[in-house]
């Protein structure tokens, strides 16, 4: 819980052909981390291909699959094989055979809908024509020297349009806009047509059917219209068919092809990382929990049985960087992890602090926001938005608990300081006091956080920042020796010397470390040196003083509800209750909010930014899509 | 923020290759080639040259590389900046997603295979907005553009798809797509015009007139498009060469008469030349001279970012173009000749 799992690096060597039932056993498994293979020798990359056609073929499966709907639940037969590469290759080549298919039926929709609204938008420019009573039979007789075009075009580009034509003697006469479609009239010397039509093309210029009888009449169009109408529907309709047929001939098959790319995806996915081969022989590499080497040996027997080989090895130094981290949670704790993991993922073999976080941060927030009415109140809503907020109620829950908790010390309840006796103290009465504790709390956290940096680092083989650098033991005693100090000045202890010593020991070494450390100049060494240590003092100083806003928010808590119950007072029965409940609400939204992020500012920058790196690999295992992660 | 940009790109510049930088670079050799590069702060191109024997190479093609530089640098200028500065220099890295786009297009008319094109899209990175995945696996050209019309270049796709719906024809997908990218880099551009004034609105001028000038030349007397189709084809340009000037010149038949009919500005800068590769050849010259007496002045610290940008891609051409050079074995003196494109040092 507070430190990743030791793991162990597996080079795995099987026959190319059961590469894809290695990796389907593995992600069974469900404790395999897929790396890049480390085996020079082994210069091929064969899962590319089965990769390659497994995107496909998934992409093809999920457009069918929007389209067709779902196909409902998937279960995977425990002994189900994976296929291979060919059985993949064929599997893909019939989903595009479907998908070419719906495609075509679903293009014809998409150009009906555009027909129907081009018909729409043509009745009301026919509306207006006929207004007009124009001749139009007369204006588009084709036997004449004048060519005229009616249609449409986007209207963005009807300024360029109409310069352009304007090029070759024709003339543009928009008469209607529906949307963003222009309708107009185009008209210039038969004789250059040809000139246009490239133009028009790239124009995007859509000619408008203009039927015969048009051409008579505009009130005559009405009927061809109806016709128009008719014949989309039928068309509407037949496009229907063809998906709905699709649905029908297709659904159990597209259920199996969903399976077996389910089956596929354990090899698709751990080439992604490298699967890397040579002749009739892959070789899968990754990482795997060293407790369950044995499980994983037992497994591979009896999956085949003596054909393969498995080269297993503790990581080495130079690689730890690169070493997933695999920590496992308890259930109560787990919620709290994202929380951890939105600053970053522990290094491998670095203290995983989400057990510290977690306590911490309840702890901050209950001190900052210690009241028994709104802690009921955040619990309570916790507890009914449960089923909303998954996992995370249970934070919201807990530190609904821990602000009634704190409530009870000091006596709080909707901001009344006056119906129960504070079991510890009342922030309000004694300020002073909590200052003090706050100081103290942050003492303390800081020493832990430069505690556990000084065992990472020892952990990460980089022994002299964890003994001489500023965020390990020589700035701890030069921290300890400082508060010390500052303890006997306030008359608190009387350690003055020893402390001063300490804290002159530490602040040397600490530069020394600095001095030998900066590859520079003797100016430019000089100059960091200075900085760097002064910039130790300041940070531990100032790092320690943002714990006073624990303090802070706390009688901030007190104050707000004092600001409200001098309001209400001044009101009627119903303006004292109304601003009451009103004030009550602000206070927990609002300022319960505040607390939240501050608590969790304190959490990040006071602590984690001093022994968390936090630039770690997730332990990511190999799975089957359809599986939850048994991690 | 001001004064962060200003001192970025005073630092920037000091990046930038002199002719006898790049000279050097023909003759610099290969095991001291990555260290070259990153002491001129090319980290990018310095990853194709292992310094340690079996040491994995760098799978991005060369082009990739110096794109990555390009966006990793604008990357640092970009984030003290907000608004319309943000929003122009954001959207002179979307012609790289373009060219995506028509190399993804390309790909569902050859047939080509997903992770084919794929391996040879660049990656975007922060700057990314498409689903690269999703859109190589479309498939065909329809799924594609319907595909892209639902994404955030939306307003040049559907241009380009009606066009190409009319005509079913590349080039005019193509010309579509380029034509609404530099209208939307005008329209972004229109207001640092106004706010900046002439030194932001001389390098815009530089860019547009040239890609005008050369596309109507090229439509004209290369595809011999007709005049008219010519002229829409081009971007809409308040410059040296605004939308009358652009269709006198469409109309003309010969590419003397074209040049004959510039503005005496114009006219200047290109006497003698005589193909389409050469006006090329000296309006982008005359634009890197224009880039680097703004970035050299005091102007404001857009501006200047915006043409440290161009002098820098330009520079990165011509690494290319010697590592290029290198790779095919061509002799130092034939590299040296194709690099000869230095602007002259502003006085």
């Amino acid at each position: 819980m507070l430190r990743a799992d030791p793991l162990l690096r597996i080079e795995l060597l099987m026959l190319a052909s059961e590469a894809q039932d290695a990796a389907l056993m593995l992600a069974r498994f469900g404790v395999f981390n897929p790396a890049p293979c480390a085996l020079e020798a082994l210069e091929e990359s064969p899962a590319v291909a089965y990769r390659e056609a497994w995107l496909e073929a998934q992409a093809r499966l999920s457009k069918l699959l929007e389209q067709c709907g779902d196909t409902g639940p998937l279960n995977i037969p425990a002994d189900a094989e994976a296929p291979a590469l060919a059985d993949l290759e064929e599997l893909n080549a019939w989903l595009k055979e479907v998908w070419t298919a719906c495609l075509a039926c679903h293009e014809s929709e998409v150009q009906i809908a555009e027909a129907r609204s081009h018909l729409d938008a043509l009745e009301v420019t026919l509306a207006r024509l006929e207004r007009l009573n124009v001749d139009l039979a007369h204006l588009l007789h084709p036997d004449s020297l004048l060519a005229v075009n009616i249609g449409s075009l986007p209207v963005e580009g009807l300024k360029r349009v109409t310069e352009a034509l304007a090029m070759t003697g024709h003339l543009v006469s928009r008469f209607d806009q529906v949307g963003e479609q222009v309708f107009a009239v185009i008209a210039g010397p038969r004789a250059r047509q040809d000139e246009v039509r490239g133009l028009l093309a790239q124009a995007g210029w859509r000619e408008l059917p203009v039927p015969d009888e048009l051409r008579t009449h505009p009130q005559a169009a009405r009927s061809w219209m109806e016709q128009e109408r008719t014949r989309l529907n039928t068309q509407s309709g037949a496009a229907c068919q063809i998906m709905d047929g699709l649905r029908d001939r297709f659904g159990p098959r597209l259920h199996e092809a969903r399976l077996r790319l389910a089956l596929a995806h354990p090899l698709a996915e751990a080439a992604l990382a490298g699967v890397r081969g040579r002749g009739g022989l892959a070789a899968l590499s990754g990482w795997v929990p060293k407790r369950q080497m044995d499980g994983l040996r037992t497994t591979l027997n009896g999956h085949f049985h003596g054909r393969y080989w498995l080269d297993v090895r503790e990581p080495s130094a130079g690689e730890v960087a690169d070493v997933p981290s695999l920590v496992r949670y308890p259930g109560w704790l787990a919620p709290f992890v994202p929380l951890v993991k939105s600053y970053g993922i522990p290094r491998y073999g670095e203290f995983d602090p989400a057990l510290p976080f977690a306590f911490t941060y309840l702890l901050l927030f209950g001190a900052m926001f210690g009241d028994i009415g709104h802690g009921a109140v955040i619990l309570l809503l916790s507890a009914a938005l449960t089923r909303r907020l998954g996992r995370m109620a249970w934070v919201g829950f807990a530190a609904g608990a821990v602000s009634m908790l704190f409530g009870l010390l000091y006596g709080s309840v909707f901001g009344y300081e006056d119906i129960i006796e504070p079991v510890w103290l009342s922030p309000l009465h004694d300020p002073i006091r909590v200052l003090i504790i706050a100081v103290g709390f942050g003492v303390g956290f800081i020493v832990f956080t430069l505690l556990v940096n000084t065992l990472n680092k020892w952990a990460s083989g980089r022994i002299g920042e964890a003994l001489f650098d500023s965020t390990g033991l020589a700035g701890l005693a030069f921290y300890l020796g400082a508060v010390g100090l500052l303890a006997s000045l306030a008359g608190v202890v009387d350690l003055a010397q020893p402390a001063g010593m300490l804290a002159a020991l530490g602040m040397v070494v600490v530069a020394a470390f600095k001095w030998f450390e900066a590859k520079a100049g003797l100016g430019e060494r000089i100059l960091v040196t200075l900085i760097e240590s002064l910039e130790t003092a300041i940070n531990l100083f100032s790092n320690t003083l943002s714990f006073m806003r624990v303090a802070a928010f706390s009688l901030n808590h007190v104050a707000l509800a004092l600001a409200i119950f001098t309001l209400a007072n001044g009101l009627g029965t119903a303006g004292h209750w109304f601003t009451i409940v009103l004030g009550n609400i602000v206070i927990i939204v609002l300022e319960g909010g505040i607390v939240a992020i501050q608590a969790l500012r304190l959490m990040y920058y006071e602590g984690f930014s001093r022994f968390f790196s936090g630039d770690g690999t997730e332990f990511v295992p190999l799975r089957l899509s359809s599986q939850q992660a048994k991690v | 923020m001001s004064a962060y940009l200003n001192t970025r790109v005073s630092l920037y510049s000091g990046r930038l290759w002199q002719d006898e930088a790049l000279d050097a670079l023909v003759g610099v050799p290969d095991e001291a080639m990555a260290d070259t590069l990153t002491r001129r702060g090319l980290p990018q191109l310095a990853a194709a040259y292992p310094l340690q024997p079996g040491r994995q190479q760098d799978p991005r093609s060369l082009e990739q590389r110096i794109i990555a530089q390009i966006l990793d640098e604008t990357r640092v200028l970009i984030r003290p900046l907000s608004g319309a500065a943000r929003s122009f220099l954001t959207f002179w890295t979307a012609r790289f997603e373009i060219s995506n786009v028509k190399t993804l297009l390309r790909s569902k008319m050859t047939g080509e295979r997903p992770a084919a094109v794929l391996a040879r899209l660049t990656p975007m990175g922060a700057f990314g907005r498409l689903d690269n995945q999703d859109l190589a696996h479309a498939e065909d050209v329809g799924e594609l553009l319907r595909r892209l019309e639902a994404g955030p270049y939306a307003g040049i796709v559907r241009h380009a798809r009606r066009a190409f719906e009319q005509s079913r024809d590349p080039f005019s997908l193509d010309a579509a797509l380029d034509q609404g990218y530099y209208e939307g880099l005008t329209l972004r551009a229109q207001p640092l015009e106004d706010t900046v004034g002439a030194p932001f609105r001389s390098l815009m001028a530089s860019l547009i007139d040239r890609i005008n000038l050369v596309w109507l030349l090229r439509y004209r007397f290369n595809y011999r498009l007709p005049p008219a189709q010519v002229y829409y084809l081009l971007v809409g340009s308040r410059y040296s060469l605004p939308s009358s000037r652009l269709q006198e010149l469409a109309a003309l038949d010969s590419l003397e008469a074209v040049l004959a009919a510039l503005p005496s500005a114009l006219q200047i800068q290109l006497s003698g030349v005589t193909d389409i590769s050469g006006v090329f050849a000296r309006m982008e010259r005359a634009a890197a001279e224009q880039a680097l007496r703004v970035l050299r002045s005091s102007a404001p610290d857009i501006a200047r970012a915006f043409a440290y940008l161009i002098l820098r891609e330009r520079d990165l051409r011509a690494v290319r173009a010697v590592l290029r050079g290198r790779h095919l074995g061509l002799a130092p003196a034939d590299i040296r000749q194709a690099l000869q494109r230095a602007p002259p040092e502003v006085s």
